[in-house]
């Protein structure tokens, strides 16, 4: 029990990144590998403000502001130049690894490379859940994690804006054809996504304190989730983090203390062999069942 | 004299250095149905295309009811000057049908009263999508998907209708069901260029044709005036 709760507590943080990655992905199919970064630029902007003596929680609304800021100015950077070029262009790998070495090395030359407090609010208080034990924060995060998932697909599929974020992920000449400013939109993707990992960070800051190189570890444990997940659908992400997290603190549990560390890796490296298209293309034979289940008789011609 | 609904004059448009089309001159007068035919690699889709803004190399004049639109962004063509039914009809096919047909309306979306008159005018014209709104555009029959298209297009109340081979690759009945729409939509005066490998169809849909062949426009005709000889002449040009 307390592994599975420790495990979707962390997981939680690994899935927002997740999603962060998803999102960004889904509308533009480029990968933002500075997506780890933008939570440390997450924590770091939240811990500067509450050191300046700001109330926290604006601290906190501020960290994630500025992650979604400079998840927006990657895109208009970074990602926008190189497919403007050519649209076919894999340069953006280079480009947001280069913004993610930039946000690193920035980080650390404006507020220094050690780690640094971080406002604690909610680890004080412990939640009792049958025998495991949760900080108020844990059981926080694990809550908006699932909440910020719901929404976001409840916002993809039910209003105009996301169903439009879904038509460009299709198809995005078209929908240019039917009036969407596709920059915008994608420039709006990559805010959200780094809004996403903003949160992650304020919500993981408590523990790690604030560090300019948190984005290696949270960056590549979200992208492993993405990996776990798969791309087809951003809260899918969310699964694959909540999942990473939960057999990263078995692997702490039975193997080695240190486990986690390395065992993404060795999810990744299993799951891209059994089933390479994510954790969801198991459930793609039903839907495709029950789409041709609906699908009128005689439907073609 | 009123502005044409489309008025292109010395259009060259292509990809990358090589011009696909050459010094093309094409009017669409409003409420006018006009059929654009040529063999295949004529440069058909491209002048559709280029109308819409997707073709990023054009020049000369393209202008829809007086504007000129040849330096505009193609998501502002989209906005009630253009709306085109693209090649293979290119539907958000995961994605409900009513979906599909509001997408078509995102620049009016802040006029909720417009957009569902336009949605109730896409149901009169095809009743059967009513009773399918919330299905997945993928699970439709191709002539179904056909009429999702065409309803998209007219969602965003356009100056000019654009359609490419709407009754490519469809069964006879929907070939039918497809033209009769295209009637229809010539009867209420709307101002139409269609691209129509079949003859007999763009002759019988259609006010005026031209026949694009290399680039370049190879005839242009009233189609009342283009008998069986006519179809003859077409017929050669289409090889
Ligand atoms: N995206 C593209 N890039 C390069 N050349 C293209 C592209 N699309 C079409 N062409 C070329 O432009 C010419 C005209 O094509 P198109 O406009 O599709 O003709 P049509 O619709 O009359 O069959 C063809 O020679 C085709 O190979
Ligand atoms: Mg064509």
């Amino acid at each position: 029990m307390q592994v599975l709760l420790s495990g979707l507590a962390i997981g939680a943080i690994y899935g927002l990144v997740a999603m962060g990655f998803a999102i960004a992905f889904y509308v533009t199919r480029v990968i933002n590998f500075a997506e780890g970064q933008l939570l440390m630029v997450g924590v770091m902007v939240a811990a500067w403000f509450a050191r300046t003596g700001l109330d926290p929680w604006i601290a906190i609304v501020l960290g994630i502001l500025a992650a979604a800021a400079v998840g927006a100015v990657t895109y208009l950077v970074a990602v926008r130049p190189v497919l403007a070029f050519d649209r076919f262009s894999f340069a953006w790998l280079v480009s947001t690894l280069g913004v993610a070495l930039i946000l690193e090395n920035g980080a650390a030359l404006v507020w220094g490379p050690t780690s640094r407090s971080f406002p604690a609010l909610l680890t004080g208080t412990s939640v009792h859940v049958g025998s495991a034990t949760l900080t108020l924060q844990e059981v926080v995060t694990i809550g908006v994690a699932i909440a910020a998932a719901i929404g976001f697909e409840l916002y993809r599929r039910r209003t105009l804006f996301g169903k439009l974020g879904m038509a460009i992920a299709h198809d995005p000449e078209m929908a240019t054809a039917l009036g969407a400013n596709t920059v915008l939109v994608a420039t709006a993707a990559f805010a959200l996504a780094g809004a996403f990992a903003g949160l992650a960070g304020v919500l993981i800051g408590p523990i790690t304190y604030s560090n300019p190189y948190l984005g290696d570890t949270y960056g590549i444990a979200g992208f492993v989730a993405l990996m776990i997940g798969g791309t087809s659908r951003p809260a899918a992400a969310m699964a694959g983090g909540l999942l990473l997290g939960i057999l990263g603190e078995a692997a702490n549990k039975l193997i080695d203390t240190q486990a986690s560390d390395w065992f993404p890796f060795v999810v990744v490296v299993v799951m891209l062999l059994v089933l390479p298209e994510g954790l969801l293309s198991l459930a793609a034979p039903f839907r495709r069942a029950v789409r041709r289940a609906r699908a009128p008789a005689g439907a073609t011609g | 004299m009123s502005a044409n609904a489309l008025d292109l004059r010395g259009l060259r448009a292509g990809y990358g250095r090589y011009d696909v089309l050459r010094d093309v001159d094409l009017q669409v007068a409003p409420g006018e149905a006009v059929g654009l035919l040529g063999p295949n690699g004529a440069g058909k889709t491209t002048l559709l295309r280029a109308v819409m803004g997707l073709v990023k190399h054009r020049t000369g004049v393209i202008s829809i009811a007086g504007t000129d639109v040849v330096r505009m962004p193609a998501h502002k063509i989209a906005r009630g000057l253009a709306a085109l039914v693209p090649e293979g009809r290119r539907l958000f096919v995961d994605q409900p049908i009513e979906d599909n047909l509001l997408l078509g309306a995102l620049h009016l979306r802040r006029d909720k009263a417009r957009v569902s008159e336009l949605l109730e005018s896409v149901y009169a014209l095809f009743p059967v999508l009513r009773d399918v709104r919330n299905r997945p555009a993928g699970a439709l029959s191709g002539g179904q998907q056909q009429m999702v298209a065409i309803g998209r297009m007219l969602m965003s109340d356009p100056t000019v209708l654009l359609l490419d081979e709407p009754s490519l690759g469809l069964a006879p009945i929907a070939i039918g069901e497809v033209a009769e729409a295209l009637e229809r939509l010539r009867e209420e005066g709307r101002s139409i260029l269609v691209v129509e490998q079949r003859v007999d169809l763009a002759l019988r849909m259609c006010d005026r044709i031209y026949v694009l062949a290399g680039g370049e426009v190879a005839l242009e005709e009233q189609a009342r005036a283009l008998g069986e000889d006519g179809r003859a002449l077409i017929d050669a040009y289409l090889g």
